[in-house]
């Protein structure tokens, strides 16, 4: 249950801070900085409403997550490759070994190689569809008369 | 030509830095069922993405060679606030990197303010280290030095990835921690 939880905050915490970051101009820095204080900060005031280990985690994987986000729009185009980063971020989190417990950047470097490991996606995956450039441009050229 | 070696350098001492975490897991997490293979995917495509993936600029992006000097400014902050003050590592982060967001404000058209929110959060990382790691102020100080060659040298690499000043952090305290560990050795 615990499992799931973690994986849907890093997924959320991707996407929001990604919004964030390009639709609402805010830049990367304060998109990730601000969305994670504004969630750490009621679970530091009232640690006992939730269960302690949730309490203690979620805002930890938040801002993991939201490093995710941070990316420029160059790197990544579409929220679903965010979602499955973030749930390789989650997956890395729960596994984390006690060699790199508490190191300080330890949350980044799970967030990119979480990234990176779903950037190289679209080169395993086969191609949908084999038209010529010339059908594409027909194609291009009769949508663009129907919606006019 | 020597420009292109550092770069070399710096992408397989990230490429090192990323399969010892991995690979940290893996022997941790040897006994049960799924992790493992887990991990071992994530490899393969952590090396694919390596190898394709334009993650890299060809240009030079210029950058201040001062900008570094904030690096552990943000990181003594965040390392009292998470201390001193018993704030917890991703409050001090999160207040760190929020005042710091703001700082480009003092005057839009200063291309060396807009570059100090990224440094600024950089060094936050560096001061969310455990205490049990940076038992001194000297261990967060010698972390930002490693941080900010690393970040100076790898301006043009990993650009607009995120994790990647995380991913800094990191390297500067493991070697960090490495080189503390080789001079006094517990």
């Amino acid at each position: 249950m615990t499992a799931i939880i973690f994986i849907l905050t890093a997924i959320i915490a991707a996407m929001v801070t990604f919004y964030v970051n390009h639709e609402l101009k805010q830049g990367p820095v304060r998109s990730s900085a601000l969305l994670s204080l504004l969630v750490a900060l009621p679970f530091y005031f009232f640690p006992n409403v939730l269960d302690v280990s949730l309490s203690k985690n979620i805002p930890v994987v938040f801002i993991g997550g939201s490093f995710i986000g941070m990316a420029s729009k160059k790197i990544v185009d579409s929220y679903i490759k965010l979602a499955i980063s973030g749930l390789v971020f989650s997956v890395i989190y729960l596994n984390t070994s006690n060699f790199f417990n508490g190191y300080g950047g330890a949350l980044g470097a799970s967030a990119g190689i979480a990234l990176l490991s779903v950037l190289s996606l679209p080169f395993f995956t086969p191609k949908k569809h084999h038209l010529t450039n010339g059908i594409l441009q027909l194609r291009k050229i009769i949508f663009k008369r129907n919606k006019d | 030509m020597a420009r292109k070696k550092v770069r070399t350098f710096i992408i397989l001492l990230t490429l090192v830095i990323q399969i010892l975490f991995l690979s940290a897991i893996f022997v941790e997490k040897l006994q049960t069922s799924y992790t493992p293979i887990v991990i071992i995917l994530l490899c393969i495509l952590l090396l694919a993405s390596y190898v394709k993936a334009p993650i890299h600029h060809r240009t030079n992006v210029y950058d201040h060679i001062l900008i570094v000097l904030w690096i552990p400014a943000g990181a003594l902050s965040c390392y009292f606030l998470n201390h001193g003050f018993h704030l917890g590592p991703v409050i001090s982060a999160g207040i760190v990197g929020t005042t710091a967001s703001f700082i480009p404000q003092i005057n839009k058209h200063s291309a060396y303010l807009k570059q100090l929110p990224a440094t600024f959060y950089c060094g936050a990382f560096i001061g969310m280290t455990n205490l049990s790691i940076a038992s001194s102020v000297y261990f967060v100080l010698a972390a930002s030095f490693f941080a900010g060659v690393l970040l100076l040298v790898s301006k043009s690499l990993f650009n607009g990835l995120g994790g990647k000043l995380g991913t800094v952090a990191f390297t500067a305290v493991t070697i960090t921690s490495f080189i503390f560990f080789l001079l006094f050795k517990k």
